[in-house]
């Protein structure tokens, strides 16, 4: 009776365990790709943080503005589809060097900006296709206030 | 609200701008080629428009014999507020339509078409000196 019974718990283990060493086996699956709008918030920061060395360019201010609030938007989005592991929050952008012609640089990376964020709007679903809409098109805006 | 319905939202803003543009063109004679611009893409939407819903065997909704600005025009700077009115409006409801289609062609219509208005938005006001001039997420309420 009692080597039955052990039988029958090694049985029953063995049933348990198997799909348990199965997943420990399996090939770790790939990572997923990229998402598309940590691209878009990585290049929201860098304007803004362009922008704050343009002192000279009296929209500059509004556009840093602007450009936070599409990186902090962007960056929410992106948060909540996949949490971060660690609460740290992306690193900020090195300060860059101001360019020779500031007006023309940051006219080039809202044109960036334009294209970049209108060309990620056609690959999203539907409830991503609203924000980064908005965002191509305050990034437009932007642009209109320097022509 | 499903892509037809949002379109014709959509296109019930397109008819209202066109509205607009022609009521304060009066207003405006200073500025009358960016008003004529912008009745002009208006238009070009709105046909655009009405065949898309043709081809989806919806029936465009007609315009409204008139539209009520959001305050009442009688001169320069309020015939601006009322241009800023309703290219704020139609970025809203083109961007409705964005977070509705899968569809390619009408999403890049429909982002086009949020994209011109905050633009046409932003330039009128800057005609106005309202400041900021530009409009930070186009199509949402707060923005």
């Amino acid at each position: 009776m009692i080597s039955e019974s052990v039988s029958r718990r090694r049985v029953l283990f063995a049933v348990a365990a198997a799909p348990l060493a199965v997943a420990c086996t399996a090939e770790p699956p790939t990572p997923p790709p990229p998402d598309p709008l940590s691209a878009l918030a990585a290049q929201a920061r860098a304007d803004a943080a362009l922008a704050k060395t343009l002192t000279t360019v009296p929209a500059a201010a509004e556009i840093a503005k602007a450009r936070e609030t599409h990186a902090g938007l962007l960056q929410a989005e992106v948060d909540r589809e996949r949490p971060p592991l660690s609460s740290t929050a992306p690193p900020a952008p090195t300060t860059p060097p101001t360019p020779p012609d500031p007006l023309a640089a940051l006219r080039t990376a809202l044109d960036d900006a334009v294209r970049d964020a209108s060309a990620v709007v056609a690959q999203l679903p539907t409830y991503r296709a609203g924000l980064v809409g908005s965002v191509a098109a305050g990034c437009a805006s932007l642009r209109e206030v320097l022509a | 609200m499903n892509n037809v319905d949002a379109v014709q939202t959509a296109l019930g803003t397109e008819h209202a701008a066109l509205w607009t543009y022609g009521m304060v063109s009066a207003f405006l004679g200073n500025q009358a080629a960016a008003v004529a611009e912008g009745a002009n893409a208006h238009r070009a939407r709105r046909d655009t428009t009405e065949r898309w819903l043709r081809d989806k065997g919806a029936t465009p909704n007609p315009p409204a014999a008139a539209y009520l600005p959001p305050s009442p025009v009688s001169d320069g700077p309020s015939a601006l507020a009322a241009l800023v009115a309703v290219e704020q409006d139609t970025c809203a409801a083109w961007r409705g339509v964005l977070e509705r289609t899968d569809e390619a062609a009408l999403r890049t219509s429909a982002l086009d078409a949020l994209t011109t208005a905050a633009v046409r938005a932003t330039r009128w006001r800057k005609a106005a000196g309202t400041t900021p001039a530009s409009i930070t997420m186009p199509g949402v309420a707060s923005g």
